[in-house]
């Protein structure tokens, strides 16, 4: 990049803005103070060990963002016309280097993996209602999709007139081979009287239960079965993961970067290997560039705050402050929140819903079968009772125990839920003891969840 | 206990509730024609020159910025204040998500039924901008064909003026699935309704022909380019007497800038952006629907875990991003009342403002205006000297980027082919807006701009592709 059009929001000159003092490359590393001072605005008091749900984002990139606002408010003419297509365009590329795919038009920007599903599913609604698929062709998702996707299969392709296979994966889960066997095996009932497979929509991490499922394997196993189209939901990889989609092969792949990649609410890219169908997919809320290709469509879907979009540079950046980038950070996570997990496990008498290899920066951690939590609603109060009494932030998954013999234990008891913890790097591990403490003291209070039904 | 309720933030989101209920008093007293109500709040007290000044410094100082009309503009009050709501979220986005994300948003809804005279705050629903609320209609009635309700031909009447986005979505959604689209041929420049009324029944006529029928009309309020108060309310009523199924006007423009009276105008669906005339910040846009059986049926199509609980549930949640500009509402009312006679002031001064303008433009360059100012709302189209030599859409948006970088004004051109038969006629119009920032030396630059290509003998024929 040899111009920076990144200003500083006061240009005097709006065909030349003043350039932001170049960051010299021999940078020093992060220092544990300053990774404190990025995330000060985070409230007081709170041990905030769910990144999964809200991502999270530094100070510095806030900031970057202001100008970006600022730089729009000053002179959206200007800005339209001069300023944000190729600012855009330069996180699309950044994007694209990032995730190894070959072209930038393969690469487009829209708000959120919700939005992304919608994209394709539209598509594959549009197939159905054009002829091109026959009513009862089918689409294959996860148990354990995330319910917004569920139901936007339910909006554009139930409705439409296409029937949903639905694998049920194991939970608590031992290996990946687990799940492999359980989609092949679930695949292949599924395409039993001929239904033809138009569509396989794969978590790459699930939400709830969260595990790492091994997509590349599951999208050649889609490939063998004659799956016309393989879509990956990996709303949390980026920043977790490692992610190549040259390696994955999968025909759609989006990942939000507001989760893990710190980049503010909200911003997703949704990849689309280059083919004759890639076409044909199409940003719902159509504007002026309706029929220029995704990438283009999505750049400017009307008047709206791209400001999330453009912060992708400074993001980069900031992820090279820390030692091995953005792998590095992915790394020490994962590290952490696995020790933090078994030190709560321990502590519980409970175990992890899965091996380490299968945890990204995120592990699932049994609670005590005390709790008595035996239902989503359940799961859903007591996570605002250690937010509103504790001061402890944490999402809690019910998991009906299949048959109670084989369930997970605690002591004689089937574990009924589990607590999914996230490290980012602003955790600390006083944060889990906080939720040690709590459940401890919750526990030792003779605590059940029908204390909280009587509210 | 140190809970999050007696947190600072806490505490923030308690001044903001003294905010709304002093804006919810100043409405009911705006709305309140004969305004012998007092509030029940001391209100604040009335913008100065200077205050205003101080609103508006982030407008590029250089900039003649007679364009209100293309992206809007937020005060910096307001700017302040979604700040405020946005590093609220980025601070403890669980909480704000269970705890306060929906009943802002239906704090803002509230306002804008108030605002609007809609009968239920379900029939409001909030969403990013008017070519949003378009995809929203328009995919109701693609399934209608998908499904099989409406017949392949069925028509949809539009304006031949009506936004490029809006064009491209009728295309996307209505054409793609079998349906026909006509287009109102309207005359520019215009001098009355009747020009207008006239075309739309021939259009409805040609949409009924073959035993078809019209299932929708999509009807401007204030046209973008070029820039006329459609006579919206007669429109509806002539749908409605010809058997149009269903109305949607797409007023992107209106609120701030023309009245806007749900009961009065009597669509069955409308939408307006609330960060072109009405200070919000980018971007927010309202999206009216009628309560009937197929207002059911309409659905926003990034789809999450609310689908199914009505449009306005629906929009409330479309996955994790930026809610902070649905949220200012109740802070902009307080914003608008500190000008005399509320929004409805500003609208009826812009107007004045922009026409005596137009009119000091038009007379300087011996031209005309575009519409009679009846038919204007804060923006007037002015024509352009012929000598300039506008002679396509393209050589009026390099002689756009020309007022620019060369003479710091912005203002939209308008390239009007020339008819048959028309000797010399004005083939530019400039769209000026007035905004409560602007004064009267914006419109003397562009004045003197013009004046100064004519006297140089420029023509369009020197800018360069």
């Amino acid at each position: 990049m040899d111009e920076d059009p990144r200003a500083n929001g006061e240009s005097n000159d709006h065909s030349n803005p003043s350039k932001k003092p170049k960051i010299s490359s021999s940078l020093s590393l992060i220092t544990q103070l300053q990774i404190q001072q990025e995330f000060a605005h985070h409230q007081d008091g709170v041990a905030r060990i769910n990144n999964g749900s809200f991502g999270s984002c530094p100070a510095s990139i806030l900031a970057a963002q202001r100008r970006w606002q600022l730089q729009f408010l000053r002179q959206p003419d200007s800005f339209f016309f001069n300023y944000l297509q190729k600012s855009i365009l330069h996180s699309r590329t950044i994007i694209k280097n990032l995730i190894n795919a070959h072209h930038v038009e393969e690469v487009s920007l829209v708000d959120n993996a919700t939005t992304a599903a919608a994209i394709v599913l539209q598509h594959i609604g549009w197939g159905f209602a054009e002829g091109q698929f026959h009513k009862g062709d089918a689409v294959v998702m996860l148990h354990c999709a995330f319910q917004a996707v569920k139901k936007s299969i339910q909006a554009y392709v139930t409705r439409a007139g296409g029937s949903v296979i639905q694998v049920e994966l194991p939970f608590p889960v031992r290996s990946k081979d687990q799940i492999i066997a359980e989609f092949q095996r679930a695949l292949v009932i599924g395409k039993a009287n001929g239904r033809k497979v138009r569509l396989a929509i794969i978590d790459h991490i699930t939400s709830m239960p969260s595990l790492i499922i091994p997509v590349r394997e599951l999208v050649c196993i889609c490939r063998e079965e004659g799956v016309d189209q393989v879509f990956v939901d990996a709303a949390h990889a980026v920043g977790s993961v490692h992610v190549d989609v040259q390696e994955i092969g999968a025909d759609f792949y989006v990942s939000n970067l507001h989760k893990w990649f710190f980049c503010p609410p909200s911003v997703a890219f949704l990849y689309c290997r280059k083919s004759p169908l890639s076409l044909n997919l199409h940003h719902p809320v159509v504007s002026h560039e309706y029929g220029n290709g995704l990438a283009v469509e999505s750049s400017w879907i009307g008047t709206r705050d791209y400001s999330s979009q453009l912060v992708v540079p400074e993001v980069l950046d900031f992820v090279n402050r820390f030692e091995g980038g953005i792998d590095g950070i992915s790394k020490r996570n994962h590290d952490a929140v696995v020790d933090m997990g078994e030190m709560l496990a321990k502590a519980w008498g409970t175990v992890l819903g899965s091996p380490p290899d299968m945890c990204p920066s995120m592990a699932m951690v049994g609670l005590p079968a005390s709790l008595g939590i035996s239902s989503d609603d359940d799961a859903l109060k007591i996570r605002t009772h250690l937010r509103d009494h504790f001061q402890v932030e944490v999402p809690i998954h019910h998991q009906a125990p299949k048959d109670s013999k084989v369930g997970a234990r605690n002591g004689n008891n089937c574990i009924t839920a589990y607590a999914r913890i996230s490290h980012q790097v602003y955790n600390k591990v006083d944060d889990y003891i906080k939720f040690r403490e709590a459940i401890n003291q919750l526990v030792h209070d003779g605590f059940t969840c029908k204390v909280l039904s009587q509210k | 206990m140190d809970s999050p309720r007696n947190h600072p933030c806490r505490q923030l989101f308690e001044l903001k509730d003294t905010a709304t209920a002093t804006a919810t008093a100043a409405t009911a007293t705006n709305h309140n024609r004969n305004n012998h109500t007092a509030p029940q709040k001391p209100k604040l007290s009335s913008l100065s020159a200077a205050d205003l000044r101080s609103e508006f410094a982030h407008h590029d100082p250089a900039v003649a910025r007679i364009n209100n009309g293309s992206f809007g503009s937020c005060p910096a009050t307001i700017i302040a204040a979604q700040h405020r709501w946005h590093l609220r979220f980025i601070q403890q986005p669980d909480d704000f998500y269970f705890n306060v994300l929906q009943s802002s948003i239906l704090r803002s809804r509230t306002l804008i039924k108030d605002l609007i005279n809609a009968d239920h705050v379900d029939e409001v629903s909030i969403v990013d901008n008017a070519t949003t609320a378009a995809a929203i209609v328009f995919q109701q009635t693609a399934w209608a064909f998908a499904e099989g309700r409406f017949n392949k031909g069925d028509a949809t009447v539009m304006l031949h003026y009506a936004y490029g986005a809006v064009k491209k979505s009728v295309q996307a959604y209505i054409s793609r699935a079998g349906g026909r689209v006509i287009e109102v041929q309207l005359p520019f420049p215009v001098r009355s309704n009747d020009e207008i009324i006239c075309e739309f029944r021939k259009a409805l006529e040609q949409g009924k022909s073959d035993g078809h029928k019209v299932r929708l009309a999509v009807i401007d309020h204030i046209t973008s380019m070029p820039s006329v108060v459609i006579p919206v309310k007669e429109l509806v009523k002539i749908c409605r007497e010809e058997g149009v199924d269903r109305v949607f006007v797409d007023a992107a423009h209106a609120i701030g800038c023309t009245e806007v009276d749900m009961k009065e105008i009597g669509a069955d669906v409308y939408t307006s952006n609330l960060h072109k005339w009405f200070f919000c910040p980018p971007s927010v846009a309202f999206l009216y629907c009628r309560k009937s059986d197929e207002t059911l049926d309409l659905h926003h199509p990034v789809v999450s875990h609310e689908y199914g609980n009505g449009l306005a549930i629906e929009s409330g949640w479309i996955g994790t991003r930026d809610y902070s500009a649905q949220l200012v509402v109740p802070e902009v009312l307080e914003f608008v009342n500190r000008f005399e006679g509320g929004i409805e002031g500003i609208r009826k001064r812009n107007h004045e403002k922009v026409v005596e303008m137009g009119e000091m433009l038009m007379k300087a360059w011996g031209t005309n205006l575009g519409s009679p100012p009846k038919m204007c709302s804060s923006m007037v189209m002015v024509g352009l000297p012929v000598c300039l030599g506008i002679s396509s859409d393209s050589d009026a948006l390099k002689l756009r980027t020309h007022l620019r970088d060369c003479f710091g004004i912005e203002v939209p051109i308008y390239y009007r082919a020339p008819k048959d038969g028309e000797i010399d006629p004005i083939t530019g119009y400039a769209r000026i807006s007035h905004q409560v920032y602007n004064v009267v030396d914006d419109y003397y630059k562009f004045r003197d701009a013009v004046n100064k290509l004519v006297n140089d003998g420029f023509t369009c024929a020197f800018l360069s592709d």
